[in-house]
């Protein structure tokens, strides 16, 4: 084979750089372009995401004010243990304000509703002690609703009354958001 | 004066010239008013040796400092005579290219070695001149010397990051000379061999190394000064000798000016001492100051030498180009490519924390309809309270989450039943109020009844100020323990402090 000469060398050489260079070119332009691109993808689903938390500001707020009402943490709360825990919060607060508690009756609720437990109460004691216990329910640390309250004039004794109540308590494992909610 | 500013700011920028004396032993440098001296070592053909190269490139790059983004420093290099050849040729004007052929050829005939081995410049002496009636001749200087020994020195100042450009060092001295006559002799005595010189009408002639140096200058009894009067007097015409060198006196110019006798008149060229400085390098930055570069210029290569420099520069400067171009071609994919990274993990994060979002959206509906469930049945008592006229009795009071609100009590006649009932109307907070039943006793003092109401929904019922007025509270705060409206035994009967704090939740 005849050798090359060295304008022949020369060319190849130049040829060499060239297609090399193209090459470079093509794929790091490529390269680039995706990188961009993707970085771009990225930016954009930052933008969303960003746009999606920032209602969250509110919101955090508003359930740390509610949560600071009902001095409660529903996630804490256990679906195994709350019914328990609050049947014994609202005899705690009876006992302390004043109010002699009867029979107290506990019945689960099917798992359609949102409540997880029915207790009804009946209890006695003077209008004042009675009120207060009626009105602090909602602050015993447990999700409860007064779902419905009856006072009796106890006959004889001016000034006590009889009471008897159904106390619900919801579920906050079982719980489904079901419209977003207003923060 | 902007345009003269602009031209100060453009050469700041430009380094400050070196001047470079190559000597047989020594090379001396300076810059600015700095200098520096280095001993070489040469190799019996006059080339220096190798490591000689490297310790002279060392210490002349620490001695410049050069910048890589400051263009290549000028060195005026002033070349000894040893190996030199002078000549003056007369060649034929024309144009441009054959003039440089006819010059080539001449160097051919005159000098020993052809022009591709040599390193060699020329300079025009005056004006063109006709000759034999019709063609026009220019009488040059042509310098010539060995072309390896130059390319040693191009070699190590650039490699030094310097654009050098090599002169003869006696005509660098030469420029020194105050009036210089037509013909004189110039001689510059080193340490142990000097250099001659012979000038005629301000050109150089003659350039020869003469082996008589300062020390000889101190021998007893004049014995070195009649040797060295003897090289001279038989190489020397004219009667004007300027003599330089380190260390010498005007006593010494005059004992050989009395030595060389008959009307010799010797004179000594005043130059500053101190390290790198000489007559040569004076002259150099005379040249430089003053004309820009020296007249005879020894080049490698004569068509392409500086240009090749030039393209070095051009090089540099492409490059340079080249590397700002690709810079601003990948500026705009510089953001993605550095914060690529960053944010993707910042987003992967902001997912994974995402389902908390999920958790807070259901604490909050979650809670807000604990809110919204809790029935108002203090503010209820607090209304039958309020409406509730004196001598009632309540014996039960039934309420539940969904507003029913059912009492049976007495009163005293129908007219207060008829009041209580227009009172719990008038609060606004019932939607109705139905008397069902009311029946008086047997014994015609009282009036049993019984009442059904439907609180209002939630929403109306926020709008309403329901709860004890400030004045109120006061006033109830001092009647402590009274009964308000109610009889004692009426469950409806609420303490003010109880109606107060429903009143407060409630909101």
């Amino acid at each position: 084979m005849r050798p090359l000469t060295e304008r022949e060398k020369r060319i190849v050489r130049i040829a060499g750089a060239g297609v090399a260079i193209y090459l470079a070119l093509f794929y790091g332009c490529r390269f680039l372009e995706k990188q961009r691109s993707e970085y771009r993808q990225l930016v954009a689903e930052a933008g969303n995401l960003r746009r999606q938390a920032l209602p969250y500001e509110g919101r955090v707020q508003v359930v740390q004010k509610l949560m600071e009402d009902f001095r409660m943490d529903p996630a804490k709360l256990k679906k195994a243990t709350v019914v328990a825990d609050a049947s014994a919060a609202i005899q705690n607060r009876a006992k302390n304000g004043g109010v002699q508690l009867g029979p107290i009756r506990e019945s689960m609720t099917s798992g359609q509703g949102r409540g997880l437990a029915t207790v009804q109460l009946e209890g006695s004691g003077q209008i004042p002690a009675v009120l207060a216990f009626l009105g602090g329910l909602d602050r015993i640390g447990f999700p409860v609703i007064v779902d419905s309250a009856q006072l009796t004039a106890v006959t004889g004794r001016p000034g006590q009354v009889k009471m008897n109540l159904t106390i619900i308590i919801l579920d906050f494992e079982g719980w489904k958001v079901t419209e977003a909610p207003h923060a | 004066m902007a345009g003269g500013r602009l031209v100060k700011k453009i050469a700041f920028l430009n380094p400050p010239p070196i001047y470079v004396e190559i000597g047989q032993s020594l090379l001396k440098a300076f810059r600015e008013n700095a200098g520096m001296e280095l001993p070489l070592e040469r190799l019996p053909d006059g080339r220096l040796t190798a490591p000689c190269r490297e310790k002279t490139a060392l210490a002349l790059k620490k001695f410049l400092q050069p910048k890589g983004w400051q263009p290549r420093a000028g060195a005026f290099c002033a070349i000894g005579a040893r190996g030199v050849s002078l000549r003056q040729l007369s060649i034929p004007a024309g144009a441009k290219e054959e003039f440089h052929q006819r010059l080539l050829l001449q160097i051919e005939a005159e000098f020993p070695l052809p022009p591709d081995e040599l390193a060699w410049g020329w300079q025009p002496l005056g004006e063109t001149r006709p000759s034999n009636g019709a063609i026009t001749k220019q009488d040059l200087l042509v310098a010539a010397v060995k072309k390896e020994v130059v390319a040693d020195y191009q070699e190590l100042l650039a490699a030094c990051g310097t654009n050098p450009v090599f002169t003869l060092a006696a005509l660098a001295r030469s420029r020194l000379c105050q009036r210089p006559p037509d013909t004189c002799a110039m001689l510059d005595i080193g340490h142990s061999q000097s250099e001659l010189t012979c000038f005629e009408k301000g050109i150089p002639t003659v350039s020869r190394i003469i082996f008589w140096g300062g020390e000889h200058d101190s021998s007893p009894a004049d014995a070195g000064l009649v040797a060295l009067v003897q090289i001279l007097k038989d190489g020397l015409t004219g009667t004007k000798l300027f003599v330089s060198g380190n260390n010498i006196s005007d006593e010494f110019t005059a004992r050989l000016a009395k030595a060389l006798g008959n009307g010799w008149q010797c004179e000594r060229l005043e130059v500053a001492g101190g390290d790198g400085r000489s007559a040569a390098i004076a002259g150099l930055q005379k040249f430089a100051e003053q004309d820009g570069s020296p007249p005879l210029a020894i080049r490698i290569k004569q068509s392409s030498g500086a240009a090749s420099l030039a393209t070095a520069d051009v090089k540099k400067w492409a490059t340079h180009a080249v590397l700002l171009a690709v810079v601003v071609l990948l500026l705009p994919f510089a953001e993605a490519l550095l914060f690529k990274p960053h944010l993707a993990k910042k987003v992967s994060t902001f997912k994974t924390a995402a389902a908390r979002l999920t958790v807070i959206d259901r604490e909050l509906d979650f809670l807000q309809y604990l809110k919204q469930s809790q029935p108002p049945y203090l503010d209820a008592l607090y209304v039958f309270s309020k409406s509730a006229p004196s001598g009632s009795h309540f014996d039960t009071l039934s309420m539940n989450s969904h507003g029913e609100v059912s009492l049976r009590g007495s009163f005293r006649d129908g007219q207060q039943v008829a009041d209580f009932r227009s009172k719990l109307i008038a609060s606004g907070f019932f939607a109705n109020v139905t008397v069902e039943e009311q029946t008086p006793t047997p014994d015609r003092q009282k009036v049993n009844v019984r009442i059904s109401a439907q609180e209002k929904p939630a929403a109306q019922l926020q709008s309403l100020a329901i709860g004890p007025t400030a004045d109120e509270i006061a006033k109830m705060k001092n009647e402590k323990g009274a009964p308000s409206g109610a009889s004692p035994s009426s469950p409806a009967s609420a303490p003010p402090a109880a109606a107060h704090s429903s009143r407060k939740e409630t909101q």
